[in-house]
C-alpha cells in the first residue's frame, strides 16, 4: 500500500508541472511541448484509477471503483475542509451529475440537459450549452442527467429526448447528435455515456414505458451506430425459476404463466429492461459488465410470462461486438421493481474457497451487495441485508400489499464505491416502506406503464444509511443511520475517507475504516449526486452537486460546490 | 431499433381517426375557445385550462379522446374529427399561448394534506414542480374544479387513459383530493 501512495504522489507532481506548462504555452499558440493537454487520450482513460489530478469517468475509472487515489485530504485534516467556490447553474432542479475534471476544466450537467464547462480552480464558467430539446421527452423519475463522458477533444451526453450529443470540449459547440431511439415510445436518456477507444457506450431509460432495452455503441467521430445489445432477447422465457438469486421463493404461478405464454407469445418487444448506469469495462478481457433494470409493466406479471430475461440481471457482453457472454438474474419475473440499477464494480474478491479472483460487485435494491465471479457472472455470495426486509416475496394485490424494501431500494441508482485496501464496499441505502398494488392494463403505446403503483406508506418512518460491506465475507463492517432515505452516490479516497450527501442538505465525510463521522457541511439543498475529486496546482478538491432530488422530493437547488483544505 | 418503429406505425394505422376535410385552424380554434375561453380562462370551473399547456400532452389527449381511450361526452366528438397532423396544429397553437392567471384560494390544513398525498404517491418523480414537461401536463394554476374532477375520474375509473394514475388516486381519500386540487391551483410558477 505504501509504495502505491508514493507512486501516486509522483504522478501528481509530474502532472502539476505539465499543467503549469500548458497554461503558459497556450498563450503562445494552443499546443505545448507535451501536446494538447486538454485532450483526453485513451491512455489517460485507461489509467484513470491511478490519476490523482483528473476525474475522467463517471465512476472514477473503468472498473468503476469510485476510489480516488489522492490523499492530500485525509482523516487527520478533513476537519479543515471548506468550500473553495460555489457555481450556480441556470436550472434550479434535481441534480445527479458526476463532475468530470480534465486538467483543471470541469464538466457538469443539470436537469433538462444543460452542460457547463467550469474552471475547476475558481468555479468560473467557461461555456454553457443548452440542448435544444425536441417536443417529446420522457422520464419516470425526474428530468435528470447524470453527467458527461470525455474523450479526445469531445464531451458526450445523452438527452431526455433520447439523443446522444457530442460537443467540442473547448467551446461547447455541438459537433454531432444521433437519435438513439424513438422518444414517443418512451425511450430517453439520463445516464452519462462511457467512452472506450472509438466507441461511446450508452443504455436507455424506459422500463416504465414498455420499451425494449439496449446498450449501444456509437462511433466517437461520427455518431454512427457500431453495435446494439438488446437487453431482452427474442426468447425471454428462461428456465421458470421460482427462487430469487438468494434462494427465496417468489411465489410465481408457473402454470398460469405457461398458459399465458401459449396464448400471448413471448413479450420481448415491450418487456422493458432499461440500462440506467454505466458499464464496468475490463480491457484485459475486452468485456463489459452492466446491470439491466425492471421488466415492463413493473407490477403486472400477467402480461409477461417467463423469467423476463435479462431484466434484473448482471450481464456481460463483448466490448467489440456487443455479443452476449454471460448473465446472472437476481429476480426472475420481478413484480416489485426491485431491479438492478447501481453500476457494477470490478475488483479482486475472494471466491468460495478463499482464492483471489476477478469479481464484480453490485449493490441491489433488495439491500444485498452481490459478489460475482467476473469470468462466468456466477454468484459467489451476497451480503447481509443492508436494510430491513419484511415479507419477501409478497405478491402485489389489487388493494396494495406491504413488503420491505420499498420499490426504491435498498440501493437505488446510486453508485457504490470500494476501498480495495480495506476490501470494503460502500453503499447508500433507502428504507421507505411501501405498498405494492397491481392493476393490469394493456400496453399503452409509449405511455407510462407501471401496471399498478408503489405507494409510500405516509405514516411509517423513513430513513437511510451508509453501509460498508466486507465483500470477501458478505458481512456488514459498519453502518451509519441517516435522517432520510439516501439517493445520490458515494466516493472513497486514499485519504481514508468516504464522502456522501443527504436530502436534508448535509454533505459528510466518514472514516472509511469504521464509519466515524469526521466532517459535515450544510449545502442548503439536497446533496443527491455522486461526489468527485481532483487536484489542481497541487491542491486537492472534493466536488459535489447540491440540487435536490425529484424522485424523493428533496429540496431543489442549483449549486456545484468544490471544497478544499483551508490554508 | 427497427421493431419499435414497426410497432409505432402499426398503432397509428390502427387508429380510427380520419382527417377532417377543409380544416381551417382559426375556425377550430374558435370552437375550442368557446369552452376553453377566449383569453385562456375556461367558461366553466371544471373545464381545464389549455392555454400554455404542454404541446405533447395536448396532442396525446386529443388523440386519446378521438380514439376513445379517454371518454368524455363533450371532448370525444370534438377530437374525433382530427387526424394526427391537425391535432398537432391545434396542440402547437394552444401550447404557444400564455397560461392565464386564475385566482384560487387555499384553506387551512390543505398544504399538510396535499404534501402527505404527494409523498405517498411519489408525485414529484414525474410532476416535478408542477410546471409540466412534454407528456406531463402543467398542473400549477390549473382550475380547482377540473383538478378535482379529473383526479376523481381516475379514482372512480372514469378516466382511463393514464391507468397507473388510477392506482395512485385510489390511495387518496376525497378530502386529500380536495386539498390537493386547491393546493395545485394556487401554485404560482410565473
Ligand atoms: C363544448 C365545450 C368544449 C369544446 C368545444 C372543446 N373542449 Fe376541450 N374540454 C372540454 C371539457 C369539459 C374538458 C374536460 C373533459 C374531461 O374531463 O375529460 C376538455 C378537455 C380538453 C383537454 C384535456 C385537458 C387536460 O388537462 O387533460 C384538451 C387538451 C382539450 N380539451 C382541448 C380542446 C381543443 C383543442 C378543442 C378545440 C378543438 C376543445 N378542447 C374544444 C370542453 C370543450
Amino acid at each position: 500500500m505504501k509504495s502505491g501512495i508514493s507512486s501516486i504522489a509522483a504522478t501528481v507532481t509530474l502532472c502539476i508541472g505539465a499543467y503549469g506548462a500548458s497554461a503558459q504555452e497556450e498563450v503562445a499558440g494552443g499546443t505545448t511541448l507535451y501536446g494538447d493537454l486538454q485532450s483526453v487520450t485513451q491512455s489517460m482513460l485507461t489509467r484513470a484509477a491511478g490519476d490523482g489530478n483528473n476525474f475522467l469517468h463517471t465512476n472514477g475509472n473503468y472498473a468503476q471503483t469510485r476510489y480516488y487515489p489522492a490523499s492530500q485530504i485525509n482523516t487527520s485534516n478533513v476537519k479543515n475542509l471548506r468550500p473553495a467556490w460555489v457555481f450556480q447553474t441556470e436550472v434550479v432542479d434535481t441534480m445527479e451529475t458526476s463532475p468530470i475534471v480534465v486538467n483543471g476544466i470541469m464538466y457538469v450537467t443539470t436537469a433538462f440537459n444543460h452542460v457547463y464547462a467550469l474552471d475547476a480552480r475558481t468555479g468560473k464558467q467557461i461555456w454553457h450549452h443548452k440542448h435544444s430539446m425536441g417536443p417529446v421527452t420522457t422520464y419516470c423519475c425526474g428530468p435528470n442527467n447524470r453527467g458527461v463522458a470525455v474523450a479526445g477533444d469531445k464531451v458526450f451526453f445523452g438527452t431526455l429526448d433520447a439523443k446522444l450529443v457530442a460537443l467540442d470540449a473547448k467551446t461547447g459547440k455541438q459537433l454531432w447528435e444521433t437519435q438513439i431511439a424513438e422518444p414517443e415510445l418512451g425511450y430517453s436518456e439520463t445516464m452519462a455515456p462511457s467512452v472506450v477507444e472509438d466507441m461511446v457506450l450508452i443504455g436507455t431509460n424506459g422500463g416504465e414505458y414498455g420499451i425494449r432495452g439496449f446498450v449501444k455503441a456509437f462511433d466517437t467521430e461520427t455518431g454512427e451506430e457500431k453495435w446494439t445489445f438488446h437487453t431482452v432477447p427474442e426468447d425471454s422465457v428462461g428456465v421458470w425459476t421460482t427462487e430469487d438469486a438468494t434462494g427465496r421463493n417468489m411465489h410465481r404461478d408457473i402454470e398460469a404463466e405457461k398458459a399465458a405464454l401459449a396464448e400471448q407469445g413471448d413479450p420481448y418487444e415491450t418487456l422493458g429492461g432499461g440500462v440506467w448506469q454505466n458499464p464496468a469495462v475490463d480491457l484485459e478481457t475486452r468485456r463489459l459488465y452492466f446491470v439491466v433494470g425492471n421488466p415492463s409493466p413493473d407490477l403486472d406479471g400477467s402480461l409477461r410470462p417467463g423469467d423476463n430475461l435479462y431484466t434484473d440481471s448482471l450481464v456481460s457482453v463483448d466490448l467489440d461486438t456487443g455479443e452476449y457472454v454471460c448473465h446472472l438474474q437476481y429476480i426472475a419475473h420481478d413484480v416489485w421493481d426491485l431491479d438492478a440499477v447501481s453500476p457494477p464494480i470490478i475488483t479482486t474478491v475472494k471466491d468460495a474457497s478463499g482464492n483471489d479472483v476477478k469479481g464484480v460487485l453490485h449493490g441491489g435494491k433488495t439491500g444485498h451487495v452481490y459478489v460475482h465471479n467476473a469470468d462466468d457472472c456466477s454468484l459467489i455470495r451476497f451480503s447481509e441485508a443492508m436494510v430491513p426486509q419484511e415479507d419477501m416475496w409478497t405478491l402485489p394485490t389489487a388493494e396494495g400489499a406491504r413488503m420491505l424494501p420499498g420499490a426504491n431500494g435498498g440501493v437505488e441508482w446510486s453508485p457504490m464505491a470500494i476501498d480495495p485496501n480495506h476490501r470494503l464496499s460502500y453503499a447508500i441505502n433507502l428504507h421507505q416502506p411501501m405498498t405494492y398494488t397491481v392493476r393490469s392494463t394493456p400496453y399503452p403505446e409509449g405511455k407510462l406503464w407501471l401496471g399498478g403503483s408503489f405507494d409510500v406508506i405516509p405514516d411509517e418512518e423513513q430513513w437511510g444509511n451508509v453501509t460498508a460491506v466486507d465483500y470477501d465475507t458478505g458481512d456488514i463492517a459498519w453502518q451509519v443511520r441517516t435522517e432520510q432515505p439516501m439517493i445520490g452516490g458515494i466516493l472513497a479516497t486514499a485519504g481514508g475517507l468516504v464522502f456522501t450527501g443527504e436530502g436534508n442538505g448535509l454533505f459528510k465525510a466518514y472514516d472509511s475504516s469504521n464509519g466515524g463521522e469526521l466532517w459535515r457541511f450544510q449545502a442548503g439543498a439536497g446533496v443527491n449526486a455522486p461526489p468527485s475529486s481532483y487536484t489542481v496546482e497541487g491542491q486537492q478538491y472534493i466536488v459535489v452537486a447540491a440540487g435536490g432530488n425529484a424522485q424523493l422530493n428533496f429540496k431543489r437547488g442549483n449549486n456545484i460546490i468544490a471544497f478544499t483544505l483551508a490554508d | 431499433m427497427r421493431l419499435p418503429f414497426v410497432a409505432l406505425t402499426l398503432s397509428l394505422a390502427a387508429s380510427p381517426v380520419l382527417a377532417m376535410e377543409d380544416f381551417v385552424l382559426e375556425d377550430e380554434v374558435a370552437l375550442c375557445m368557446s369552452c376553453h375561453g377566449d383569453a385562456g380562462v375556461p367558461i366553466e370551473p371544471d373545464y381545464p385550462v389549455i392555454w400554455g399547456q404542454q404541446y405533447f400532452y395536448i396532442y396525446t389527449q386529443l388523440r386519446d379522446y378521438g380514439a376513445g381511450r379517454r371518454q368524455n361526452d363533450i371532448m370525444t366528438p370534438v377530437a374525433a374529427e382530427y387526424d394526427r397532423d391537425q391535432a398537432k396544429l391545434l396542440a402547437e397553437h394552444f401550447a404557444a399561448l400564455a397560461w392565464p392567471d386564475i385566482p384560487a384560494e387555499i384553506q387551512d390544513g390543505d398544504e399538510q394534506l396535499a404534501e402527505r398525498g404527494i409523498t405517498g404517491g411519489q408525485c414529484s418523480a414525474c410532476h416535478g414542480k408542477w410546471q409540466g414537461d412534454s407528456r406531463i401536463p402543467r398542473l400549477a394554476g390549473q382550475q380547482v374544479g377540473y383538478l378535482r374532477k379529473t383526479m376523481l375520474d381516475f379514482k372512480n375509473e372514469v378516466r382511463m387513459n393514464a391507468p397507473d394514475k388510477i392506482s395512485t388516486m385510489k390511495q387518496l381519500d376525497e378530502e386529500t383530493i380536495d386539498a390537493l386540487s386547491r393546493y395545485l391551483a394556487t401554485i404560482d410558477i410565473q
